[in-house]
């Protein structure tokens, strides 16, 4: 998907940028700044909705050998871009829709989707993942939050950092390098 | 305050005032430089090593701020969570259009103006171009050729330093070049399958860019940061800020004036001259004039007309240099938003390292040996092949442990963008005039536009869709998406004409060196003179008709014929 696209899809007509890499003193100012973000309480997820996110983020990007989206403060990160970034119809689009995944958990027999057993839980969103198309509901919500929650973790540092191992400066442009997928 | 007394000003130090700060300078003139704008600090403006996790949003931008205070900027992807500042306040910088013709004018007000967030594309002209109003009967006959303005290119090329490869491609003739970074290896395999298949027709070649792969003038090679609209520190890519200023600076002749609203041209009917420009300091609001022999219009095309217009005197009540009846007329842009995306099925053993800012371009191929039976003149496309790597997270299916391996440990198979960029025909009935009822922060009376794309434009635009297509089947594409999308002119930010040069002063403002026909000590260089567009991107075209105005200006002064 292009930037344009996830904006779009995201709600706005904001194009995203590439993205950048790091200097020793931008790295110290944005772990800085990273930490003050992460202090932030959340302002429009209430703890159930808060559970949910955070559950299904960590299903969709999970703590393995590296860190998972929980680690990445991912769901401050989309708490944040709920209250600050989102119009108020689309704010109320996805709350509903997250809603919407409690009902369907309780059709699958708890009353939320967060005390679901684990196979159950990974049905539901095999499920929601192929209704991202949806205007509307539970496949909305989570194609929103799975939009997120890619680009909150990829966007933050220690993922950019440790994991993608982002460049700044390179001496030359190489076209043609070879590369196998790792293992 | 008394009035200022120069050799020369220039009114604007964006793209083609920053060429006329420095060639008129080097020449000798005392120059003052107008800027409207706030002065720029590199050290502290220029942000293109900012992190993504350094910036609230992580690069999505302050959105509710932007939509309240850059309403008509925001749609231009720029101006984003980094280079927004570089944009202007829409609502201290009103203008009006109808209900039905949306424009979007994209600007920028500070010193570089939007040399600093352009898109660095760099293309001549050939004479297919120069002739097209005459052969088809639109606008006015170009009053100079190919081999008018060819020497000037060269000057200006050389000193910007730009990356290309020799085509010998007559439609976009090869110019001064430093050696290109290479296409990679799925643009340089999509490179040999199109020259086969459609006949050396369609040719994938290294965009032409001023962004340096050599150390040139003072300024080092790029780096490949791949964030060029938010600044340079190493100043590799050619800005006014980067490069003319600077160079101008050093003669000891240029005073730069931020703040600077320039409000109207004075006129001496006596001697038939301009004797200076009336200018209102953006800060206090106080008004004060500045004289000069000569004066450069540089202020960007609408900008630079609506200075004319508001410069209405009982010889010109319509606006200086509009006894042609042709100032504000004939508005272009470019057409885009048509073409095509695809995944390729080659070179997934190849990766690329480094952030090119810019990668590949097809120079038009339509009415060049043969005649398009739908519209007229012509568009290249711009594009490039990448590998998406996380980016495509949200799109594709799936989640859990192999999700994010996939995701970061492979990159994804190519993707094959590209998109046109086509021509806009030169029609009098796009024009910008003074609105009666809207004036900007400083008072000043701002402009209406009216300006809407013609069949010719639309028919073009289908067709980039159609050839994008044809070309991505021709590479084996899977996955082809063809798009286009019906977005109102300026948003390509390349707006032309509205004081076109011509041969005649019946039906043209400026004459075959840009000078005003009503006022020939006024020059105007930037887009507001060109009588056709081409399909190029336009930029290096008013660097060099700005050296060679400025080398006339300086000979005409010493004639003392100015």
């Amino acid at each position: 998907m292009r930037r344009r696209e996830v904006v779009q899809f995201l709600g706005a007509a904001l194009a995203l940028p590439f993205i950048p890499r790091g200097t020793e003193a931008a790295i110290k100012f944005g772990a800085e700044l990273h930490l003050r973000l992460g202090d932030v309480p959340f302002r429009t997820l209430n703890r159930d909705q808060q559970a949910l996110v955070t559950t299904i983020a960590e299903l969709i990007i999970p703590e393995t050998d590296t860190p998972g989206a929980t680690s990445v403060k991912v769901p401050e990160f989309i708490d944040l871009i709920l209250t600050e970034w989102t119009g108020d119809d689309d704010r109320a689009a996805f709350l509903a829709g997250l809603r919407d995944i409690d009902v369907r958990a309780t059709a699958m027999g708890s009353n939320r989707f967060v005390d679901l057993p684990a196979a159950k839980k990974v049905e539901l969103m095999t499920t929601l993942d192929g209704a991202r198309a949806d205007k509307a509901g539970a496949g909305l919500a989570f194609a929103r939050l799975k939009a997120l929650t890619v680009y909150g973790y990829f966007t933050s540092q220690r993922v950019e950092q440790d994991i993608l191992k982002m460049q700044m400066f390179f001496n030359g442009y190489q076209g043609s390098v070879p590369f196998t997928p790792a293992a | 305050m008394p009035p200022m007394t120069f050799d020369a000003i220039v009114v604007g130090s964006g793209i083609s005032g920053g060429w006329a700060a420095k060639e008129l300078t080097e020449k000798g003139l005392r120059t003052i430089v107008l800027e409207a704008g706030r002065p720029i600090d590199p050290a502290v403006d220029y942000v293109e090593h900012v992190l993504p996790w350094e910036k609230r949003y992580r690069g999505m931008g302050n959105r509710k701020q932007v939509e309240r205070y850059q309403p008509i900027q925001r749609h231009t992807g720029a101006c984003d969570e980094w280079s927004s500042k570089f944009f202007v306040n829409d609502l201290d910088n009103p203008y009006s259009f109808p209900e039905d013709k949306p424009f979007y004018w994209i600007r920028g007000r500070q010193v570089g103006g939007r040399s600093i967030m352009w898109g660095r594309c760099v293309y001549r002209w050939s004479d297919l171009d120069f002739t097209a109003n005459a052969r088809e009967g639109y606008g006015v006959d170009w009053p100079i050729r190919y081999n008018d303005l060819a020497p000037w290119w060269s000057y200006v090329e050389k000193f910007v330093g730009i990356q290309g490869r020799r085509e010998n491609l007559p439609q976009v003739p090869d110019g001064e070049f430093q050696t290109p970074w290479p296409l990679n290896a799925a643009e340089q395999k999509s490179r040999d399958i199109l020259l086969t298949k459609f006949g050396g027709e369609r040719v994938i070649t290294n965009a032409r860019l001023a962004v340096l792969t050599e150390d040139h003038g003072g300024r080092q090679k790029c780096h490949l940061c791949g964030h060029c609209a938010r600044g340079c520190i190493t100043l590799s890519y050619f800005s006014s800020i980067n490069s003319t200023l600077p160079a101008a600076r050093k003669t000891g002749r240029l005073t730069l004036r931020p703040f600077s609203v320039v409000h109207s041209v004075i006129y001496d009917p006596v001697k038939r001259r301009a004797t200076g420009v009336r200018v209102i300091d953006a800060n206090t609001k106080q008004m004060f004039d500045v004289n000069a022999k000569v004066i450069f219009l540089n202020a960007s095309a609408m900008e630079s007309t609506r200075i004319l217009l508001n410069s209405a005197t009982p010889e010109f009540p319509n606006g200086l240099g509009s006894s042609s009846g042709e100032l504000g007329h004939n508005l272009m842009d470019h057409i885009m938003d048509g073409g095509a995306s695809g995944t390729l099925p080659f070179a997934t053993d190849r990766r690329e390292v480094g952030n090119r800012p810019d990668a590949i371009y097809v120079p038009r191929f339509r009415n060049v040996k043969t005649k398009h039976p739908d519209f007229l003149r012509g568009y290249g496309f711009e594009g490039r092949a990448f590998r998406p790597g996380w980016e495509r997270g949200s799109e594709m299916p799936g989640f859990g442990a192999s999700f994010k391996k996939s995701l970061t440990g492979d990159l994804g198979p190519w993707v094959m963008d590209f998109g046109g960029f086509g021509e806009m025909l030169p029609r009098h009935e796009n024009y910008v005039a003074l609105d009666p009822h809207l004036v900007d922060a400083w008072g000043i009376p701002a402009l209406r536009v009216n300006c809407t794309y013609s069949e010719n434009e639309k028919k073009m635009q289908e067709d980039m869709v159609v050839s994008a297509t044809e070309m991505l089947e021709a590479l084996g594409a899977t996955d082809i998406r063809p798009y286009k999308e019906d977005n109102p002119p300026g948003l390509v930010i390349h707006e032309t004409g509205t004081a076109r040069m011509g041969r005649d002063p019946k039906t043209s403002v400026l004459n075959a060196h840009n000078q005003v026909w009503d006022a020939p000590n006024v020059f105007v260089t930037d887009g507001a003179c060109m009588p056709s567009t081409a399909n190029q991107n336009p930029s290096i075209t008013y660097m060099a008709l700005t050296a060679r105005a400025a080398d006339y200006a300086h000979q005409l002064l010493n004639r003392r014929e100015l």
